[in-house]
Formats: C-alpha cells, structure tokens, sequence
C-alpha cells in the first residue's frame, strides 16, 4: 500500500470520528483489521492501550501508531497529517462563519447549553479517572496535593506537573529502596 | 513572535496533557490567562464547537485556539505542534515496546500523572463553575446531565446534543 492510500484512510477515520474516546476503537478495528487485514487485533489492542497512556491526544496517538507500523516514519506523518485534514478544514470553515450566528438567540441558547455539558463532561473525565485509579493510596495522594497547590497558590500546569513528578517518582524511587 | 510562543506552548500540551481530549483545557485556560490570545468566554464556545465537528476533540479545539490567536497559520502551527511529541513518543515507543512498559522511571513518571492531570482537571471544572453556581437553570442541568451518566454510560455527543436542545427550547420561555 502506498502512503497516499495510507494517508486517505486516515482522512476518513478523521472525518467520521465523532465524540471522542468511544469509537477509537471499533473505528480502527473495523478499517484496519476487519476491512483490510493489515494490522493483528492483538497490536489494535496494544497500541489502544499504550496510546492511552501516553501523553497527547489518544485518537493521534494511535493513529500514528498504525501508521508507523505500516510505513515507518512517513507513515506516521501521514497518520497525523490525515487523521487533522477534515477536522481541521471543518473548524476553519465553522469559525469564519459563526461570527454572523453569534448573536442569534437560539444560537446563544444552543451554546450555553453545550457549556454546561462541556462542564459535567469534564466532571465525568475526573471521576473515569478515579474509577480506574482502583482504591490506589498513592493516586489519592498525590491527588489531594496537587489540588490542594492549584486551589491555592494557581500555578501553571506545566509548573504543577513537574514538581509534582519529582516529587512522586522521587518517592517511589525511596519506597523501591527500602524495600 | 507570536507563531515561535504559540508552537512552544502547544507541544508543550502534547508533551504534558494526559486522559482524552478535555485534559487538554486546562492548559489552554492557562494560556488565556498569561497571553489573552482569547477569553474564557471564547474558550468555552471554542470547546463547544470542537466537541461537535468531527476529529478528536482536543486535536479540534487547539485548531480553533490557533486561529483565534494567529490565523489560519497560527491554526495549523498549534495542531502540527500538539502531535509533535507524539510523534517522537510513537516513534520511540515502537522500537522499545518491551523495554519501555517495563521501566521504573517510564513506569512510575506515567503513575504520578494520572493523579496531576485528574487534579488539574478538577480545578479547572471548579474554575468553570464557579460563574455558573448563580446560575439555577444550568445547576438543574448540570445535575440532571450527571444523574444521568450515573444510570448509564453515553458518547460524550449526546450529553452535547441533549444540553444545546435544552438550551433552545429554553428561548421559547
């Protein structure tokens, strides 16, 4: 397969991918293994696992996995380049135009009723991530004071990540010798 | 050099953000507040229409950050710069597959940042919260859209759809 064919696939994984998280998967497994062969369910697996816990966006992050695995280097280029096309001629598109619905009534109804699902969705995020943390001592931990340091001191989420990761890798790396 | 300020703050958001697309708010709060490229206003529609439109959201919603902060080059600058990094971890997570899921540092660097994202999301709905507690009709939302989430688990579209419907027929009162 060439990469121009490659990079197709992705522009339509880009242009059917709605909502997120929950149809990575079956959107992949259909387009790659079911449809084309080209890739074990075994590795779809593994790399929708190891996707997640990288950091980045999960849906490019296995992308350009698949990509990789399949052509290389460029093949994960044009994962990445293909998996944006659509979304991102969409949102250029949406926004030159948006300006004239702005201030239309129902418009502005429609919006603050998205601001409040934007808002539970990201309450949901956090309480997915609780789930999977699975009564773990050391999530809690770390999550109390990280929270506890943003609500009072408000500093950057950059700032907040790396102390934080010292702190905590430098603590495990203390329980690992003591044992 | 606002398109050199703008790449170096979005790979920093594909190298730091952890667990989905609305992990990435937090940072693109951050740089409203340091860079006013944008309002929080703007950051909530911006979130809005990226939830809607195709593609991953917080791959959308940087496209959207772009361009409100530098055109339609400021847009492709900050989505190339977010999966930059990925790139290089996709690349070299490849190679050592074995190897990387088995070492400490790996190991225990990825375990601590799952609290600190969780932890910066949880600020962050505080902080979007926080002008909208007056609000009753969206509280009485808000809950309802949680109850049910409670009973049973959606696409993330359809608490959208349900809340933008609610939202207009809401106008009609």
């Amino acid at each position: 397969m060439s990469i121009f064919k490659l990079f197709l696939i992705f522009v339509k994984i880009g242009a059917i991918l709605l909502g997120g998280g929950y149809v990575i998967l079956p959107i992949m497994t259909s387009e790659f293994v079911d449809k084309r062969n080209l890739v074990s369910h075994d590795d779809i697996i593994d790399y929708f696992a190891l996707s997640q816990s990288l950091p980045g966006i999960i849906a490019a992050n296995m992308s350009m996995f698949i990509g990789y695995k399949l052509k290389g280097k460029y093949g994960a280029l044009a994962a990445m380049f293909g998996i944006t096309f659509i979304p991102f001629w969409c949102i250029v598109l949406l926004a030159s135009v948006i300006g004239a619905f702005i201030n239309n009534s129902y418009v502005q109804g429609a919006l603050w009723g998205v601001g409040v699902a934007v808002i539970a969705l990201i309450m949901l995020t956090v309480r997915e991530m609780w789930q999977k943390s699975s009564k773990n001592t050391f999530f809690y931990i770390v999550y109390g004071l990280t929270l506890a340091t943003l609500l009072i001191f408000n500093p950057s989420p950059i700032q907040t990540i790396l102390l934080f990761t010292v702190l905590g890798v430098g603590y495990k790396k203390f329980t690992e010798a003591k044992q | 050099m606002i398109y050199l300020l703008l790449m170096f703050e979005f790979f920093k958001i594909g190298l730091f953000s952890f667990g989905g697309g609305y992990a990435t708010i937090p940072f693109l709060y951050h740089i409203s507040e340091v860079h006013h490229w944008y309002s929080i206003d703007e950051l909530t529609q911006m979130v809005a229409v990226a939830s809607i439109t195709p593609g991953p959201v917080g791959i959308n919603v940087a496209t959207y950050a772009g361009l409100k902060s530098a055109g339609i080059l400021g847009s492709a600058l900050a989505t190339t710069s977010e999966m930059l990094p990925s790139f290089f971890l996709v690349i070299i997570v490849s190679k050592l597959l074995r190897k990387f899921s088995d070492n400490f540092y790996v190991k225990s660097i990825i375990e601590t940042l799952k609290p600190i994202s969780c932890a910066l999301l949880t600020s962050v709905a505080i902080g979007l919260l926080k002008p909208e507690i007056k609000d009753v009709k969206a509280m009485i939302l808000l809950a309802a859209l949680l109850l049910i989430s409670w009973k049973s688990k959606k696409d993330p579209l359809f608490y959208i759809l349900i809340a933008a419907v609610i939202g207009i027929a809401l106008r009609f009162f």
